[in-house]
């Protein structure tokens, strides 16, 4: 085997970063689209569901075979305007904007009163034990591995569709208990039918 | 010839070190390791006719996967021979063609029942033919009747076959040996002679 | 993607900022993009070139097969549940794949529970192995490589069903072991629902930059795997199945081999007897007729008394192989398990050995081996599984995609 030689090892690194940025922009290398919706400056110009008001990385739900779910990722706002989410969708719950709180020394989970914002010029970060969008009451599992499709409405009207793919997650759940009652677990088993999601 | 002294040595001890020697490695494994105990044509012989056949045999029994019996003339050019047939502990090669006078080179490459290999060799000398000896008069030993022929091989100990023995090697198994020398004069001098019969490496191209 | 130098480094802003954000903020042009919790822009801190160094994972051909051997090696061998049909599969290795595409370029899996974990790949390399079980879970015997089966039984085997078989294998390597058990984590998590853990065997070679160049010894002292097709044109045709259809072209094979060594009997073996039973010297690893280590064996070489110099029964005798495209690809790693209270070795070796068609190539090398090659004294097959290596494939796609899809 030969080595790695100097000169590959020593490439610059500006190369590096754009080359993790296509990365990073080609659909997450799992056939899943949430990454492609890649930020444009002039978003605002349609109403578009995919048109991209902001830019969404790494997007995932949690799987479950019943009750309650959610799903994350990071919100991108290349834009020159706030922008708040309003309301989420899917055709396998409904859908509620969550924030996660201290309320009498422990924290608790409740929705977010007036949407989740995204500043312009900067991002949002939805993640277990912070901000997410809350899957109530799954109709049909979703199994790990799916894809959910979830369209956001914002402020103004317009929407945006985005895919997310289901991981097995445990963790963090003691974000959701409080308030909320039972966590769904994620399935132990995987479905003997591969229902597609969305 | 340093036979003697070997065991003397090894007797010594084994006497004053026994104590020592069970809290040291497993016992020798040289006592497992196979060696030579008898040949035919036999070692330094001077045969008036050329062998049909090289016989050795060896104290314990032979894995035929892992027997070698070659023969070299004085050239070094291999002898064309069959391939070993084994039986029990002894070893047979068939000389598949005809032998001029001249010194020849037995060696031989076993593996002994714990896998350690074991090679060694030796040579024996066809004479001239003399004038008016019929090959029935020679001295090589029928290949029916191995031991017949063998000066080195009655009655002898298993390593009472000086020359082979001496070229053997033997040179695994002396783990404890060496440790247990320590500062005996006696037993050192017994070490130098047991490391004086190392095997020759003649592997070392 | 195999034999050219191509390990990346991580770039420091792609480190700092945990990869994908550091991508989202620079396409969009210098938003400031917030960043997750794990990440301390404000306290860099040296990083290695060992740790950041980076294997490709997308290309046409998986990575960690003729990628340079890494110091660290799991492979983790799963058995599917059942249930787990053709749909399933394709779930799971989409995800599999996303994980390993993320984690090999130094940023954290989807969700990852511990992401600072998965900010250092160190050349991590995931490689994907289908066994006999994976195509009959699937409804896909008809696309099975015909050499991908259980080995014939050999007469040295002593396996042990706890380290053989296996449905779905994971090779996972690199140059750091918390890497190699961040990854190992991350993916059998995300195998759970689908698939239980058979086997899981850990390996090394020497720290990374320790032997520049050389061959890796095992516990034996001995360098081991000369013989290997060199890199490049050899290496390709003896690894690479070259043709057929798109979920077999540019896949090859894998056998794993688990050598139980002995090393209470080997130590009772003089350094020359050690160099027979090898048919290599100790200290160069050159074959004993020659003097450097990739010198070519001289099997019709006889010492003074007409032996051959390369004993029948060594192992390099008995493995040697001339053609390239009949050789195999060794790329084993050491295992060394706690000693038993007396003090004796739990070590060995993991072989691992791809070749473009098991029966074709390793089979015959395995058969003489059994047949005649002195180390079998001293080493003990424990474990044995197959596997086919699939195609790799390009970003966006997932391993497995051609033959599931």
């Amino acid at each position: 085997m030969p080595r790695t030689s100097v000169a590959a090892r020593r490439r610059p690194a500006f190369l590096l970063a754009a080359a993790t940025a296509l990365l990073a922009a080609g659909a997450v290398g799992c056939g899943q689209s949430g990454g492609s919706s890649a930020p444009e400056p002039s978003a605002s110009a349609s109403g578009d569901a995919d048109a991209g008001v902001l830019g969404i990385r790494d997007p995932w739900v949690k799987a479950a075979d019943e009750g309650m779910t959610a799903a994350f990722g990071t919100l991108v706002n290349d834009g020159d305007a706030d922008v708040t989410i309003t309301a989420a969708a899917t055709d396998v719950s409904p859908m509620e904007l969550h924030e996660m709180t201290m309320k009498d020394g422990t924290t608790v989970m409740q929705p977010k009163q007036g949407g989740i914002l995204v500043r312009a010029h900067s991002s949002t970060v939805l993640q277990p034990g912070g901000d997410h969008l809350m899957l109530m009451d799954l109709t049909r599992p979703v199994k790990a591995g799916d894809e959910l499709t979830v369209t956001l409405t914002f402020a103004d009207g317009r929407t945006q569709t985005f895919r997310a793919v289901a991981k097995p997650f445990t963790g963090a759940q003691e974000s959701y208990a409080p308030g909320h009652g039972d966590t769904p677990g994620m399935s132990a088993t995987p479905g003997t039918s591969a229902s597609p999601a969305a | 010839m340093s036979t003697r002294i070997r065991r003397l040595a090894s007797s010594a001890l084994v006497a004053a070190l026994a104590a020592m020697t069970v809290l040291l490695a497993p016992a020798s494994p040289a006592a497992a390791h196979n060696t030579l105990r008898a040949a035919t044509p036999a070692p330094e012989a001077r045969l008036s006719a050329p062998p049909a056949h090289i016989i050795l045999e060896f104290a314990q029994r032979l894995d035929p996967a892992f027997t070698t019996i070659v023969l070299s003339d004085a050239s070094k050019r291999k002898v064309r021979t069959s391939e070993p047939t084994v039986t029990g502990a002894t070893g047979t090669v068939t000389v598949d063609e005809p032998l001029a006078a001249g010194s020849y080179t037995v060696a031989y490459r076993i593996v002994s029942a714990d896998g350690h290999p074991v090679q060694g060799s030796y040579s024996f000398t066809v004479d001239e033919p003399a004038a008016g000896a019929a090959p029935a008069a020679s001295g090589v030993a029928a290949p029916d009747a191995p031991a017949s022929g063998v000066a080195t091989s009655g009655g002898a100990a298993p390593d009472a076959p000086a020359s082979p023995a001496a070229s053997s090697s033997r040179s695994e198994g002396r783990g404890p040996w060496p440790l247990a020398v320590g500062g005996l004069v006696v037993l050192a001098a017994a070490a130098g002679v047991l490391l004086s019969r190392r095997r020759r490496r003649g592997t070392t191209a | 993607m195999s034999d050219s130098p191509t390990a990346r480094r991580v770039s420091r802003r792609g480190l700092l900022t945990g990869g994908a954000l550091a991508a989202g903020g620079a396409l969009a042009g210098g938003v400031a993009v917030a960043d997750p919790p794990w990440v301390r822009t404000a306290s860099p801190v040296p990083v290695a070139e060992v740790g950041t160094a980076v294997e490709p994972f997308h290309g046409p051909r998986q990575a960690g097969v003729a990628t340079e051997p890494q110091a660290h090696a799991a492979f983790v061998a799963f058995t599917l549940r059942p249930g787990t049909d053709r749909a399933a599969l394709g779930r799971m290795l989409r995800l599999l794949s996303d994980d390993a595409a993320r984690l090999t370029q130094g940023r954290p899996a989807l969700a990852d529970t511990e992401p600072e974990l998965g900010l250092l790949p160190a050349r991590l390399t995931v490689t994907f192995g289908f066994g006999p079980g994976f195509y009959t879970a699937a409804g896909l015997h008809a696309q099975r490589p015909p050499s991908v089966v259980d080995l014939p039984a050999f007469r040295i085997d002593r396996l042990q069903r706890r380290w053989s078989g296996g449905d779905l294998l994971l090779q996972i390597c690199a140059d750091d072991p918390l890497t190699v058990a961040h990854t190992q984590r991350v993916l059998v998590k995300d195998s759970r629902p689908f698939a239980t853990v058979a086997w899981v065997q850990q390996g090394f070679r020497r720290a990374a930059g320790a032997e520049p160049g050389r061959t890796q010894r095992n516990l034996f002292g001995q360098i081991d795997g000369t013989a290997n097709p060199r890199p490049g044109a050899a290496l390709d045709a003896a690894v690479w199945v070259p043709d057929g259809p798109v979920w077999l072209r540019d896949g090859t094979t894998l056998v794993v081999r688990r050598i139980s060594m002995n090393l209470e009997t080997w130590d009772l073996l003089g350094r020359t007897d050690r160099e027979l039973a090898v048919g290599r010297r100790l200290d160069t690893g050159a074959p004993l007729t020659g003097e450097d280590e990739h010198d070519e064996p001289d099997f019709a070489a006889t010492g003074p008394d007409g032996l051959a110099v390369m004993p029948d029964f060594s192992h390099v005798t008995r493995s040697h192989v001339s053609d390239d495209r009949l050789k195999i690809l060794r790329r084993p790693y050491n295992y060394d398990g706690a000693p038993n209270p007396d003090g004796h070795a739990d070590s060995g070796l993991i072989f691992a050995s791809y070749q473009a068609d098991i029966t074709r190539q390793f089979l015959p090398i395995q058969q003489r081996l059994a047949e005649r090659d002195l180390l079998n004294e001293w080493t003990t097959p424990i474990g044995s599984a197959v596997f086919a290596i699939p195609p790799g494939c390009a970003e966006g796609g997932w391993i497995g995609q051609q033959l599931l899809d």
